[in-house]
């Protein structure tokens, strides 16, 4: 049985692809609206946008790969659909963060958990960050809309055993936990998600919403960096892109988008960065500052059983128990998960090498790993990162604070102890200097004393947020509510680089639902109400 | 070359802090931008060290698992990005380059004459220093190594790991 790849299908019908690599000279494109970016915003914006009878181009940096590609190795995933080659990290390097570079942004590798944004979030940013009539009740039509789209259901099969402990963990203690809601439909539950779905059961927008504008005509242009919004007066009236080869590298080819609206959809970094450069107005310096993410810490328990924590949909479970503890502004709050632990992975972000690292290695299926996702945005002492503009690129400055630091004790503690409950023969906090710990007394008493630093702790994070803030007050927001700009009148932004704290959750749903109500807002205003 | 001439000088300013180095105009020599160069020699001094445990114990097996995770290093260095590139062969460089070795690691013995257990207290010097950019270079060059050769699944067989067979 051959599985079939709708995107070479699709291509084969017709579909209006520019493979930018491929252009022998400059070019200019016009439409409604020129879209930059095709993850989570990029892919929702389209869709909705063409379904409105709007002339939509989406411009993608990264390359358009699809299932034929999926071969399921790190090898070839990390250098085709991740930003740097999966190596992208903090300007002091203390931070490891994945994000997706091809065709349906990190939507193509995330790992399917879909979770509505936190009530908690969206007061706090009611509250502190002026963002307008976003509450839980006027959102969930939104979320509804999007999750009946990609088919977002709770897993009801049973936790592979990397999940299954985390359960068991959390039933022993008493802790709450969550049967995670993934966006997949006939999953072959196999584990890859992250190296792009080799069967197309992830509702990425790959295989949804891309496809849906480009049956409708919309056009893509993959493997094109944009690096300039030509504005003046108050209006955009062009992007200028770059072409890139098949290495990512610029050609000498120019690209021009003309168009009436024009929408951010790059991601957080990216879009705060494109605006930095072609100087958009920003009176009060607030682009690419407070830039977030989950900056996570890793334990691993040792089980006498197998794990095969590789094999399985990754992400099923999850567990609340100590994100928002302490209130929104308190102490940070982490949420526990567990990652898909392939070769690659584990064998970078662990510590050491010859005999410990071989060893532990040679555990890889006895090996269980728990993650602790921080929440950042929210204490006094947890305002973020700043990215700053290089001659060729960027760089991410993210200081980890003493409040950060206290967080990820705690979240040692919480995981070590989750973990012999669950039946760990001994826990590894993946920090430098930590040796095996054998009991959770003597974990708890090892925590309490744990050196932790940046570069010596293993820190890493998949969700990238923040950095062009949405909001009524300009003095907090460069967008509105909506994602209007304030200064722009024809630029949008819809990605998540328009959060103003992290979310305490993985990011894919809250992007997709806050930009299907941004994005049909901009389609009735584009079409004035004839769509 | 203005970025590496920057980093050069704050590597080597750290260094020489660290080690105590009195710097007095030093020059560089070193070689062109790399490109054509993929440090197979200088891995291949520290794949023994940094991978003792996991290459297999059958000499010509390891020989063969070495070479392999070579290529794969150099597979790893073409597709990281020009800043990043620029960052390591910086560090490469001045290992292969003894005033590079005296600053880096207080000798200018060249690696390739240094035991295994004095391989291991350079890079034990390194993960421990108090100094960030000692503790990145050891960093950088455990995480090429090691995402490199996990990366072969020729080398997966002591994992037992194993993609699935699908139908395609």
């Amino acid at each position: 049985m051959a599985i079939i790849d709708p995107i070479v299908t699709g291509l084969n019908s017709g579909w209006l692809h520019t493979d930018a690599s491929q252009l022998q000279e400059n070019q200019q494109f016009e439409a409604d609206v020129v879209i930059v970016g095709t993850g989570a915003g990029g892919g929702v914006a389209a869709e909705i946008l063409t379904q409105a009878g709007l002339s939509v181009i989406m411009i993608e940096a990264g390359p358009l790969k699809s299932s034929s590609d999926f071969n399921m190795e790190e090898r070839v995933a990390y250098p085709n659909l991740y930003q740097q080659a999966a190596a992208m990290k903090t300007a002091d390097k203390a931070i490891g963060i994945f994000q997706g570079r091809a065709v349906g942004g990190s939507t193509t590798i995330n790992w399917t958990t879909s979770i509505r944004t936190p009530k908690e979030a969206l007061a706090f940013w009611a509250q502190h960050k002026s963002v307008a009539g976003l509450d839980s009740e006027a959102l969930a039509p939104w979320f509804e809309q999007m999750e009946q789209r990609l088919n977002i259901h709770e897993w009801n099969y049973e936790p592979n055993r990397n999940n299954g402990a985390l359960k068991q963990g959390c039933i022993n203690l008493g802790w709450e936990y969550t049967v995670i809601k993934r966006n997949v439909a006939g999953c072959w539950n196999t584990g890859y998600c992250g190296m792009g779905c080799p069967v197309n059961a992830k509702q990425s927008m790959l295989v949804t919403t891309i496809p849906s504008a480009l049956e409708k005509g919309a056009q893509l242009i993959s493997r094109a960096k944009v690096v300039k919004i030509e504005h003046h007066n108050g209006q955009v009236f062009a992007l200028k892109a770059q072409a890139l080869d098949v290495n990512l590298r610029p050609t000498s080819v120019e690209l021009l988008f003309k168009a009436k609206h024009y929408i951010l959809s790059a991601g957080a970094i990216h879009t705060p960065t494109l605006m930095m450069r072609s100087e958009v107005p920003d009176p009060y310096q607030l682009l690419g500052k407070r830039t977030f993410l989950h900056p996570t810490v890793l334990s691993g328990g040792v089980f006498a059983d197998t794990i095969n924590a590789h094999s399985g949909a990754p992400q099923s479970i999850y567990s609340d128990e100590f994100v928002w503890k302490n209130g929104a502004d308190g102490e940070l709050g982490y949420k526990l998960e567990v990652p898909p632990v392939h070769p690659i992975l584990i064998a970078s972000k662990t510590i050491g090498y010859g005999i410990s690292h071989a060893e532990l290695m040679a555990q890889f299926n006895q090996l269980q790993v728990t993650i602790a996702l921080v929440r950042d945005g929210y204490h006094p002492d947890s305002q973020g990162g700043q990215v700053h503009l290089t001659p060729t690129g960027f760089t991410l400055d993210y200081p980890l604070t003493e409040a950060f630091w206290r967080s990820a004790r705690r979240a040692y503690a919480s995981m070590a102890e989750l973990q012999f409950s669950a039946g760990a023969l001994k826990v590894l906090p993946i920090s430098d200097g930590m040796p095996y710990l054998s009991s959770w007394k003597e974990a708890k008493e090892s925590i309490a004393q744990m050196d932790l630093a940046p570069l010596k702790t293993v820190v890493a994070s998949a969700h990238v947020m923040g950095g062009c803030p949405f909001g009524e007050d300009e003095k907090l927001s460069m967008v509105n509510s909506y994602g209007q700009s304030h200064y722009l009148d024809n630029l949008s932004v819809m990605d998540g680089s328009i959060f103003p704290t992290s979310l305490g959750a993985n990011p894919q749903l809250s992007i997709y639902g806050i930009t299907a109500r941004n994005a049909t807002a901009l389609a009735q205003k584009l079409t004035d109400g004839k769509g | 070359m203005n970025r590496r001439t920057f980093l050069l000088g704050a590597f080597a300013g750290t260094a020489a802090i660290a080690l105590g180095v009195n710097l007095y105009s030093p020059e560089f020599s070193l070689p062109d931008e790399g490109e054509d160069k993929d440090y197979r020699l200088l891995f291949g001094v520290l794949l023994p060290v940094m991978l003792d445990g996991a290459l297999p114990d059958v000499a010509s097996h390891k020989q063969a698992a070495q070479n392999r995770t070579l290529d794969a290093i150099k597979h790893s260095i073409d597709v990281l990005p020009d800043e990043q590139q620029a960052e390591l062969f910086e560090l490469l460089d001045m290992l292969e380059n003894r005033l590079g070795l005296l600053l880096l690691t207080s000798s200018m013995t060249p690696l390739l004459m240094r035991s295994p257990g004095e391989l291991t207290q350079m890079l034990e010097t390194w993960r421990h220093s108090y100094f960030s950019l000692l503790q990145t270079a050891y960093l950088g060059l455990r995480e090429l190594v090691m995402a490199s050769y996990y990366a072969c699944p020729e080398h997966w067989s002591r994992l037992h790991y194993a993609k699935p067979e699908l139908f395609k």
